[in-house]
C-alpha cells in the first residue's frame, strides 16, 4: 500500500516536472528564438525623427522607420517606401511612386501626405529640428496623388538619394508613435535598453528574420567587450581603443575592422600668428609627421595613413591616398627642415606651440607622438593642452586661443562636398578660419556643375586646401565591431550602416527548419 | 523632538535655495552650451533650439522661471535626452540606484560592523591583523579595478552571472552590489574596530564587567551601541552618496541609475538634468543627515533635541 502510494506520487511528480520542462522550453523558444542583441553606444538623444542627432539614435530609427529610400546590407541606398522614382533632365524635379503595400504599424496605408506632414514638421522652426538644415537643397514638395510624391530641388544634389535615407526625411503618421519600418518600439529604459519587435504590417515583413531586436546602451566600450565575451551581445557598437592586437588574437575574425568615411586631421588656426601667412611653417610641421608610424605604432587598429582630407572609398573619387613624399622618409624630413628654416625658425629660435585636443586617451597618445616627431626633427617645443569636450569645441569655434587643434569629420553622406564644406569662409564649421575666395568659388561652381565636372572641381578645391596646408591630415577612420560568428547579413561598409532587418542568426535558423 | 524636527526642516529651505542658485549659475558659467557639438549647427537652427528651451531669455528671467517650476515640482525637459523630462529620468533612475545602493549599504553595514567588532575583540591577534590588512586592501583598491575583475571571473570566464544589464533579479544585482559594497565594508570595519576598542577600555564597560554581567551581554548590550556612533555618522552622507548611484559601477555594469545622468548631464551641459540631480542629491543629503541625528539620540541617551 505504502509503496503503491509512493509510486503514484513519483509518477505524478514526473508528470508535473515534464509539464514544467515543456512549458519552460516553449517559453524559452518564444522569448529568445529570433532575438538579436546589439550594442548601441550612448543613450540616443531622441527617437523622434526630427529631434534625433546622434549616431546611436539614427541606428535605432533606421530600424523603426523607413524613408523613400533605405539602405541595403552593404549600406547602399535602395528602394524603400518608394518603389521607383525618376527626375527631369536637370535632376531638379523628382517624382516618387510609393509602394501601395507600405503600411504603418497599425495597418493604415502610408501615403504621400505622410511625407508632406513629416517634411513640413521638420522645417517648422518652432519644432527646432537640429537636422532641418539638411533639407536646405529642397525647394518644395507636394503629394501629387495618394501614392505619388514630388520634390523640387534648388541646387544640384548628388547626395539626394542618400539624404532620403536619413531620419529627417522619413514620413510621419498622424500618431507619431507609429512605425513605418521593419520593427516597432516595444519598450525603452533610458540608459539600459531599447526593445523592438517585428512590425507585422511592414511591407516586406516576410523577408525580415529577427522577431526581436534588443539594442543595449553601452556607454563604455570596455563593458561592452565584457558583455560580448559573456555571450550577451551578438554585435558590438565599438571596441576599446588600443587593444587591437589582443582582440585579434583572442577573437580572430569576430573582430571586424573596415574603412569608414571619416578623416582625422590637425587644424591650424589661420586667423592669427604664428600660422597666419606662414605657409612654410605649416608645411614643415606636416612633413615632419610620419603617418605610417602613427597608424602602426600609436593607433594600431587598422587605420589608414592620410595625406589628404577626403578618404578613399568615395565612389568616383581619385584613389591617390599617399602623396609622393610619403614613402621617402629622408627626403621628407630634409624638406621639412628646409621649410622650417625658411619660415624663420631654427634650433636657436625654436617654434613654441600649443597642440589642443579634447580629453581622450587615444588623442593624448597621438598628440604625444606628434609632439615627439616635431621635437626630434625640427626642435619644436610643443605644449599639449587637453580640454573637456564642450570647452574644447567652444574654444575651437571661437579661435581666440587656439593654435593647432584636433579636427575630424565623419561624412553625413558619401560626398566629397560634405567634407569640404568645413572650410568654406562663412561656414559655422570652419574652425581653422581658412578663407580662400578661389576655394569658395570652386565649391559654388561645383554645386552648379554636372556630376563628372563636379568631382573634378571638388578635387581641385581639396588640392587648394592642401596646397595652403590649412590642415595636417593624419589618418582615415575605420569602423570597428565585434560580430558573433552566428550572425549573418552583417556586411562591412564605408558608411558603417547595418540595418537589423538584414541580419539573422545561423545556428538557430537551422534548428527551426 | 517635533519642535526640533520642524526647525531642521525650516532651515533646509534656505540651504536648498542657496544650492539651487549656486548650481544654476555655475553650470551656465561653464564654457560651451547644450547645443555645441563637433558638427556645429547653423546659427538659425541653434537659435530655434535656444528659443524652444527659452535659453534666449536673460539669465535672471530664466532663473526666476526655474525657481517657479521647482515650486511646482517640475524639473523641466532634458536638453540632451529630448524624449524625456528630468522628472521622468529621475523617476526611472532613482529606484534602480536606490535598490542597488540599499543592498550595498545593508551588506556593507552588516559585514563591516561584524568584522570590525570581531577584530576589536581579538585586538592585536593574528585574526585582527589579517582582517584589518584585508580591509586596508579593500579601501586601497578602487571600484573600477574590483568591478571589471568580478566581471572577468564570474561572467566572462565562469559564465555564472551576467556581465552587465539590469533587472530586479538576484543574478543582475549580485556583482554590482558586491563591487559597490566592498570599499565600504573595509571602511566601516576599520571605523568600528577603532571605536569599539575605545569603548571597551572605557569606565562603564569595566563597571559592567565588574557587576559580573556575561561577556556576551557586555558586548552586545553595552559596548556595541556606543561603538556604532561614528559608523552612523559616516553612514549618513555615505548613504546619500551611494543611493544616488555610483557612476563607476553603473558604467561598468551598464546599470540605468541616476549616477550616470549626473556625469553625462554635466558633460552634455544638460542644464536641467544637472540641476535636477543636484536638487535630488541635496534633498537626500539633508534628509539623511536629519535621520542620522535622530538615530544618534536613540543610540546615545545623553543626546537630546529639545
Amino acid at each position: 500500500m505504502h509503496r503503491r502510494a509512493q509510486r503514484r506520487i513519483s509518477s505524478q511528480t514526473v508528470r508535473w516536472l515534464g509539464l514544467i520542462v515543456v512549458l519552460t522550453m516553449a517559453l524559452a523558444a518564444t522569448a529568445s528564438d529570433r532575438t538579436i542583441h546589439r550594442g548601441l553606444g550612448p543613450e540616443p538623444d531622441s527617437l523622434e525623427i526630427h529631434q534625433a542627432q546622434g549616431l546611436s539614435a539614427f541606428n535605432v530609427l533606421r530600424d523603426i522607420h523607413e524613408g523613400l529610400l533605405t539602405r541595403d546590407s552593404s549600406g547602399q541606398p535602395v528602394a524603400g517606401i518608394a518603389l521607383e522614382w525618376h527626375s527631369d533632365q536637370q535632376q531638379r524635379v523628382w517624382t516618387f511612386r510609393l509602394d501601395p503595400e507600405a503600411r504603418w504599424s497599425d495597418g493604415s496605408v502610408i501615403t504621400a501626405d505622410d511625407f508632406v506632414r513629416g517634411w513640413s514638421l521638420a522645417l517648422d522652426p518652432a519644432r527646432a529640428s537640429p537636422t532641418a538644415h539638411w533639407l536646405d537643397p529642397i525647394e518644395s514638395f507636394r503629394a501629387l496623388e495618394p501614392h505619388v510624391f514630388e520634390v523640387q530641388l534648388n541646387i544640384d544634389t548628388p547626395w539626394f538619394q542618400e539624404l532620403l535615407t536619413l531620419p529627417v526625411t522619413f514620413p510621419m503618421a498622424e500618431h507619431p508613435e507609429l512605425s513605418s519600418g521593419p520593427f516597432m518600439l516595444e519598450q525603452r529604459v533610458p540608459g539600459s535598453q531599447i526593445q523592438l519587435l517585428a512590425n507585422p504590417f511592414f511591407r516586406q515583413a516576410d523577408q525580415v528574420w529577427p522577431d526581436q531586436i534588443i539594442w543595449h546602451v553601452t556607454e563604455d566600450p570596455g563593458a561592452e567587450l565584457s558583455r560580448f565575451r559573456a555571450g550577451e551581445l551578438h554585435i558590438t557598437e565599438s571596441v576599446p581603443p588600443g587593444r587591437y592586437r589582443w582582440l585579434r588574437q583572442q577573437l580572430g575574425q569576430q573582430l571586424r575592422v573596415s574603412p569608414y568615411l571619416g578623416s582625422f586631421f590637425l587644424g591650424f588656426n589661420l586667423s592669427q600668428p604664428p600660422f597666419a601667412d606662414n605657409l612654410e611653417l605649416r608645411q614643415a610641421l606636416s612633413l615632419a609627421i610620419d603617418r605610417r608610424l602613427l597608424v602602426e605604432r600609436v593607433l594600431g587598429s587598422g587605420e589608414l595613413p592620410a595625406w589628404r582630407l577626403i578618404p578613399p572609398g568615395l565612389s568616383g573619387w581619385p584613389q591617390s591616398i599617399e602623396a609622393a613624399h610619403a614613402n621617402n622618409d629622408q627626403a621628407r624630413i630634409e624638406r621639412s627642415r628646409r621649410l622650417y628654416q625658411q619660415a624663420g625658425y631654427s634650433a636657436e629660435r625654436p617654434l613654441e606651440v600649443e597642440l589642443r585636443f579634447n580629453t581622450s586617451l587615444s588623442h593624448r597618445r597621438l598628440a604625444v607622438a606628434v609632439a615627439a616627431m616635431w621635437k626630434q626633427h625640427l626642435g619644436v617645443r610643443t605644449r599639449l593642452v587637453n580640454e573637456e569636450w564642450k570647452v574644447f569645441v567652444t574654444n575651437r569655434r571661437q579661435g581666440r586661443i587656439t593654435q593647432i587643434m584636433r579636427g575630424g569629420w565623419i561624412a553625413d553622406w558619401s560626398d566629397a562636398g560634405n567634407f569640404l564644406q568645413l572650410f568654406e569662409s562663412d561656414s559655422p564649421l570652419n574652425y581653422t578660419f581658412f578663407s580662400d575666395p578661389e576655394f569658395d568659388r570652386l565649391l559654388v561652381q561645383a554645386s552648379q556643375a554636372s556630376s563628372a565636372q563636379r568631382q573634378s572641381l571638388l578635387y581641385e578645391a581639396e588640392q587648394r586646401l592642401l596646397d595652403q596646408q590649412a590642415i595636417i591630415p593624419l589618418y582615415y577612420y575605420v569602423s570597428r565591431h565585434l560580430v558573433h560568428p552566428d550572425v549573418q547579413g552583417f556586411a562591412d561598409n564605408p558608411m558603417d550602416i547595418h540595418l537589423s532587418r538584414w541580419l539573422s542568426l545561423a545556428d538557430r535558423t537551422d534548428q527551426n527548419q | 523632538m517635533l519642535n526640533y524636527s520642524l526647525k531642521r526642516l525650516a532651515s533646509a529651505i534656505p540651504t536648498l535655495l542657496l544650492l539651487i542658485t549656486v548650481a544654476f549659475f555655475l553650470i551656465r558659467i561653464a564654457p560651451g552650451g547644450p547645443f555645441d557639438a563637433e558638427k556645429a549647427l547653423p546659427e538659425d537652427i541653434k537659435a530655434n533650439l535656444e528659443a524652444k528651451y527659452q535659453l534666449d531669455q536673460p539669465l535672471i528671467i530664466q532663473y526666476v522661471r526655474y525657481l517657479w517650476q521647482i515650486v511646482q515640482l517640475d524639473l523641466g525637459p532634458s536638453f540632451h535626452y529630448r524624449d524625456w523630462t528630468v522628472n521622468e529620468l529621475i523617476a526611472q533612475g532613482a529606484p534602480v540606484s536606490f535598490t542597488l545602493g540599499a543592498l550595498a549599504l545593508v551588506l556593507a553595514f552588516t559585514l563591516g560592523t561584524a568584522l570590525g567588532a570581531w577584530a576589536a575583540l581579538k585586538q592585536n591577534s593574528v585574526a585582527d591583523y589579517s582582517t584589518m590588512s584585508v580591509a586596508m586592501i579593500g579601501i586601497s583598491i578602487p571600484n573600477f579595478v574590483v568591478a571589471p575583475l568580478l566581471v572577468l571571473v564570474f561572467a566572462v570566464t565562469l559564465g555564472w552571472l551576467p556581465a552587465g544589464g539590469w533587472s530586479y533579479s538576484f543574478s543582475h544585482l549580485l556583482l554590482p552590489t558586491i563591487a559597490l559594497a566592498l570599499p565600504m565594508v573595509a571602511y566601516i570595519a576599520r571605523i568600528t574596530r577603532g571605536s569599539m576598542i575605545e569603548v571597551l577600555h572605557s569606565g562603564f564597560i569595566r563597571t559592567a564587567r565588574a557587576k559580573g554581567l556575561p561577556e556576551r551581554e557586555v558586548i552586545v548590550q553595552h559596548a556595541l551601541k556606543p561603538a556604532l556612533l561614528p559608523v552612523i555618522s559616516y553612514m549618513g552622507p555615505a548613504a546619500a552618496g551611494i543611493l544616488t548611484g555610483s557612476v563607476v559601477i553603473e558604467r561598468i555594469f551598464t546599470i540605468p541609475g541616476i549616477g550616470s545622468h549626473f556625469v553625462q548631464g554635466a558633460l552634455n551641459r544638460d542644464y536641467t538634468l544637472v540641476m535636477g540631480v543636484v536638487i535630488f542629491y541635496g534633498v537626500l543629503i539633508i534628509v539623511m543627515n536629519f535621520l542620522v541625528d535622530l538615530l544618534y539620540a536613540w543610540l546615545d541617551p545623553r543626546i537630546r533635541y529639545d
